[in-house]
């Protein structure tokens, strides 16, 4: 296996949400096994870069091109692109009342592996990554986010990146609304899905996740752009020193 | 063959229907025939008919032939024997038509001094509690269909619950419609005595399964006496073919006390006329109504609830559901009254409808009638398609889209069948599922 080859490649993405471009012309290269991190101020573009990715109906990808193992997605609905191996972490998950979250991940499980497939192990592999993330076995029978904390939501998040353990994990403000505890656990769960052949893109507003899950390289997205890349010491210098600098160096604030 | 229809139709005189039973009952079927007669159609302007043509439920009885069940009829009798055998239940009543009453009990395991009979043998054995209950929610001046069922119900079926008797497992009646041509007037009584419980499935199945080969016609009345501090569960499940002209008028009484769940489950008939209504006429007394609706290709479903607080400190809570798909339309309408004197009520009532295509109609009406201050009450209504934000999460995961709306609709309808019954609740979540097979 060519451990250094390339996973996740889009090249000058834009992105409109009700006709207003947000993302312009974002391009990045993810090799297996790296960790990348796109920081960035609210409204900078992140996150509706992450949901035109997976395939948001209500973002509109008006240029570029993403291929994940060589194969082009932006043909694919979302479910083709989960299947295909990409997943996004939600910022902000939705409640489905009335479906538990085992009847989910079952359903969610058996269209990646195929409606005849055998889902013999279901049961005793999701227990066991419900264990591993330290979540209460109750949750099985709960109905999916409904009235979850913030935290619990986030948690759920990385229980199904860790039972579909996809190729290419997104992983959206992923961080916030998260206590210390939480943190750390939310943490060792995305440690524990990482290894050599898939990779993960990080997007925050802040650096503290990147405490616990390193980075080999950072990005910061300003205004719908990438503007400029580094490592991890990019994310401490923004942590001491906030976007102000960024923003002079690199910001185009449109003046309204 | 088809049913005649004449809105103008008055019952004859000479009706056999108005011979049957003992003299007080005859009188009443007289007193309701005459009420028939005078009544006019209802008023259209009215919420309760704004969306519903009266003019369709005015048919002529004696146009109707007595048919034979259908195959389906046979197969659902089968599964709750079934239950029946294997104990789930405690005890089955078939109803032909409202004519041919059968009840079957389970053998070793009969509840001490629950009576299950037809109406037509009650009225005899019982002669008092008939007398005194039948007739006492629902009877001639009701309405028009009320007091045309009143007249010319055929036979029906009786229920007394002792006082302090628990009746443990549900009783499932089995209403089944005659083919087309038919028509039939269901009509059951229900007392549960004081600090006594019951659980009834009602099922309404049957009839003419292709409207343009003719219709079949059901119009059926119940009525519900819940003494002090008694505990009833009431699931009417209505999955009529599509064939059916059906219209179904509910009242349950609560006394001081007494605590009622209403489950009215609507996934049949071609046009179907629905009217729940709980009276909270005793201090304490509280009703639940958790309704779930499911309408599909022209089905046209109206529903109306009504919770009547007579009395003071009671509680009523409605959350009614609607699924709708291809071109059916839903009308609910929710009446809410609160007397003057019925002080410190806590009233609650929402209706929420989940439209799965562009075609469909859902007409939601909230009416609060409250005559005094110091109650707490609130209403709410949505309608509207999937939140496509849902759709596109569960789709991130690798499922299908038409999955994913499978799976939301079936989470949705979730809340209202929780507490019914395990055996049918599986049944209703099968109907549910073959209703989206196809989505």
């Amino acid at each position: 296996m060519s451990d250094k080859s390339t996973l996740f490649k889009f090249d000058n993405i834009s992105v409109t949400v009700e006709g207003k471009q947000v993302v312009n012309s974002v391009s990045l290269n993810i090799k297996r096994g790296e960790v990348h991190a796109i920081m960035g101020p609210n409204g900078s573009g992140k996150s509706s870069l992450s949901n035109a990715l997976m395939g948001h109906p209500a973002y509109n990808i008006t240029n570029g091109q993403a291929a994940l193992d060589g194969v082009d997605i932006l043909g694919m609905a979302a479910d083709e692109r989960s299947r295909a191996g990409l997943f996004l972490a939600f910022q902000y998950p939705l409640a489905i009342p009335g479906v538990t979250v085992a009847n989910f991940m079952r359903t969610a499980l058996q269209a990646h592996r195929g409606k005849d497939a055998d889902m013999a192990d279901f049961r005793k592999l999701f227990k066991k990554k419900m264990a591993d993330l330290s979540i209460d076995p109750t949750f099985a029978t709960r109905y999916l986010n409904d009235g979850f904390s913030g935290g619990e939501k986030k948690r759920i998040e990385i229980l199904q990146l860790s039972v579909l353990d996809p190729k290419m994990a997104i992983l959206d403000e992923t961080d916030s609304g998260l206590d210390i505890d939480a943190l750390k656990e939310v943490s060792k769960g995305i440690n524990e899905y990482r290894n050599n052949n898939n990779a993960v893109l990080m997007v925050t507003h802040y650096q503290r996740l990147l405490n616990y899950v390193k980075p080999d390289f950072v990005h910061v997205m300003m205004d719908g752009r990438l503007v400029t890349s580094g490592g991890p010491e990019l994310a401490l210098k923004l942590e001491d020193q906030g976007y102000e600098w960024v923003e002079k160096e690199f910001g185009q604030k449109a003046e309204a | 063959m088809n049913i005649v229809t004449d809105s103008k139709y008055m019952i004859p005189h000479q009706s056999p229907a108005l011979e049957r039973g003992p003299a007080w009952l005859r009188e009443k079927r007289r007193a309701s025939q005459t009420e028939f007669n005078e009544l006019p159609l209802p008023r259209r302007g009215l919420h309760l008919w704004r969306y519903t043509d009266p003019s369709g439920f005015m048919a002529i009885p004696d146009s109707a032939d007595e048919t034979a069940p259908s195959e389906n009829y046979k197969l659902v009798e089968k599964l709750e024997l079934d239950h029946l055998k294997s104990g789930n239940l405690e005890a089955l009543v078939t109803d032909f038509g409202g004519r041919d009453i059968k009840v079957s009990r389970s053998g070793d395991d009969v509840t001490k001094g629950l009576v299950i009979s037809s109406l037509s043998e009650a009225a005899n054995s019982h002669a008092e509690l008939i007398e005194k209950h039948l007739y006492s929610l629902i009877g001639g001046s009701s309405g028009k269909f009320e007091a045309m069922n009143s007249a010319l119900w055929n036979d029906g079926i009786f229920i007394y619950v002792p006082d302090n008797v628990e009746v443990k497992k549900p009783l499932h009646l089995l209403r089944e419609a005659g083919v087309e041509g038919s028509i039939q007037y269901p009509r059951l009584l229900v007392v549960v005595g004081k600090n006594a419980s019951l659980t009834i499935v009602d099922e309404y199945g049957g009839g003419s399964s292709d409207f343009r080969n003719g219709q079949s016609y059901s119009n059926a009345v119940v009525e519900i006496i819940a003494e002090q501090d008694s505990r009833l569960r009431y699931i009417s499940l209505q999955r009529q073919a599509s064939g059916m002209q059906s219209y179904l008028t509910h009242r349950a009484q609560a006394q001081a006390g007494a605590s009622i769940l209403t489950i009215p489950l609507v996934f049949g008939a071609a046009i179907s006329k629905q009217n729940f209504g709980v009276l909270l006429d005793g201090k304490g007394a509280d009703s639940k109504m958790y309704g779930l609706l499911f309408g599909t290709s022209r089905q046209h479903l109206d529903n109306h609830t009504l919770h009547h607080h007579r009395a003071g400190m009671t509680t009523s809570d409605i959350d009614f559901k609607v699924v709708l798909r291809d071109k059916a339309m839903s009308a609910y309408t929710g009446l809410i009254r609160i007397e003057e004197d019925a002080k410190t009520c806590e009233a609650y009532q929402e209706n929420r409808n989940l439209l799965l295509s562009d075609s469909t109609r859902a007409q939601t009406v909230p009416e609060l009638e409250i005559l005094n201050e110091d109650v707490s009450c609130s209403h709410g209504a949505t309608a509207g398609p999937i939140d496509p934000m849902q759709i596109f999460q569960l789709q991130s995961r690798g499922i299908h889209e038409a999955d994913a709306v499978r799976m939301i609709v079936s989470g949705y309808v979730q809340s209202s069948l929780k507490l019914v019954p395990e055996d049918l609740r599986e049944r209703i979540s099968e109907f549910v599922a073959h209703r989206l097979e196809d989505i």
